[in-house]
């Protein structure tokens, strides 16, 4: 056992043990063991069961964004300070001093390298798993919490006539059929593009503050926008149909997650935060409390509170002239 | 002015010696180049997520050019454990080192991670250009 197989031991037991919990679950309520759509919904499975696990850390992230609002003035004084200065060195002690700043204030707009980096070792246990039951159903082996019956299962069953072992790019397992392979990779990989080419798209052009838009890296980032998709696509057809739709889940999952922030979290200072503050302000609600300072400013939001009671009476009078009219 | 060989020829070290320090400084050169190449194509993909300054690789690439691939991997390492939700983030420099470098030949990095340091001097530069 080399030393990427000793590290990735632990994860492709976790790996295949979520999977063989869905599989069995989904077997007890009657779906059949042998089925590929047995197999698929166990891997979608997988897939809720990594995501939801991380709800936590998005929550935080949002919660941290919102406190921006907080140091808004603070963030003000700091632009002005480097105002005009574009030198990368100036915008170097810009940030430094920014983050500093962050610390001060307990609040942190960025959620680290940790959620994608957790994510990486299980999608590349997936991978492994997947790919390596053909050779394992070949020689009797388990993989994983997977029992070598399991395997053989595994290997043996299909989506569409498509093999969930078989990928693109390195062929199809005798029995499978070739051209659905190639229909359900292409239309997957196409999903798992467009979803997150979209979800990319609609935090540009919706979910970002004037300073991120701004910014140097802004440009770089609207290139990657058209290069990634194409990486993903050609990345795509080494990819098992099973590894395929893990990713295209979890993509999903990311554009619906992204929808519902920018429709209700959005950034403070994006569009996406004015188009939620004039949905508001349309129904008569107070402007989006501040988490975090939410103690100190009780007194504001009942006067808050007040105004708005106060503007509800005033917006029945129009309806005096309505009457008054008939 | 620019003369090709003033840097072979300037230094007194032995051709062995030359290969000997070529050798030595490969694995560093080596995490050098990958950085490089994962600062200019993946951390692009992500845009800023590190609760740092400087960020996780801005802070592997200091680190492995000013203490080495060994020294350097192991405060990368360190850094990377140390970014997640839970921590404040802030400002984490780079241990500082033992390597010295040459008037004006600071790696570029060291200069960017530093910028409190190395912005006062290029304004006293600047002020004595303009003069």
């Amino acid at each position: 056992m080399d030393f990427f197989e000793t590290i990735m031991f632990p994860f492709k037991w976790l790996v295949s043990i979520i999977m063989v919990g869905f599989h069995e679950g989904l077997t007890a309520i009657g779906l059949p063991a042998a089925s590929g759509w047995t197999w698929t919904l166990s891997i979608i499975g997988l897939v809720l069961v990594i995501r939801a696990a991380l709800i936590p850390v998005f929550v935080k992230q949002i919660k941290a964004q919102r406190g921006m609002q907080l140091l808004q003035p603070d963030l003000k004084k700091l632009q002005d300070k480097y105002k005009g200065k574009t030198d990368q060195l100036s915008r170097q002690a810009m940030a430094q001093e920014q983050m500093a700043m962050y610390k001060k204030h307990g609040t942190n707009p960025f959620s680290a390298c940790l959620p994608m980096l957790i994510q990486m070792p299980f999608f590349f246990a997936l991978f492994q798993v997947l790919s390596g039951v053909s050779n394992a159903s070949s020689s009797g082996q388990g993989i994983g919490a997977m029992s070598a019956n399991q395997v053989q299962q595994f290997d043996k069953s299909s989506i569409f006539g498509a093999p969930l072992s078989a990928t693109l790019l390195h062929g199809t397992p005798p029995g499978g059929n070739e051209v659905a392979v190639w229909v359900l990779s292409i239309l997957m990989i196409l999903a798992m593009t467009a979803s997150q080419f979209i979800t990319q798209k609609q935090i540009m052009a919706k979910n970002m503050s004037e300073e991120a838009m701004a910014s140097p890296f802004m440009r770089q980032q609207k290139m990657m926008l058209y290069i990634l998709p194409i990486v993903f696509g050609v990345g795509g057809i080494n990819f098992p149909i099973g590894v395929l739709i893990y990713w295209t889940t979890t993509n999903l999952w990311t554009m619906g997650q992204q929808f519902f922030v920018i429709r209700r979290m959005p950034t403070p200072g994006s569009p996406a935060a004015k188009a939620l503050a004039e949905r508001r302000a349309a129904k008569g609600l107070p402007a989006l409390p501040i988490l975090g300072g939410k103690k100190v400013d009780a007194e504001a939001e009942a006067a808050a509170a007040a105004a708005v009671a106060q503007a509800r009476t005033q917006r029945t009078q129009p309806q005096r002239k309505n009457r008054k009219k008939k | 002015m620019l003369d090709p060989t003033a840097a072979v020829v300037h230094s007194p070290k032995s051709a062995a010696a030359a290969a000997g320090s070529f050798i030595w400084n490969l694995p560093r050169n080596i995490l050098i180049l990958l950085l490089l190449a994962y600062r200019k194509v993946v951390s692009p993909l992500y845009g800023q997520v590190c609760r740092f300054f400087p960020s996780c690789s801005a802070y592997a690439l200091e680190a492995v050019t000013v203490h080495g691939a060994v020294k350097g991997s192991w405060l990368a390492a360190r850094r990377l454990a140390r970014c997640h939700p839970w921590n404040a983030g802030g400002v984490d420099h780079v241990p500082a080192g033992h390597r010295e470098w040459p008037e004006n030949r600071t790696p570029r990095i060291v200069v960017l991670n530093n910028p409190d340091k190395y912005l006062a001097a290029q304004t006293d530069g600047e002020g004595r250009t303009a003069a």
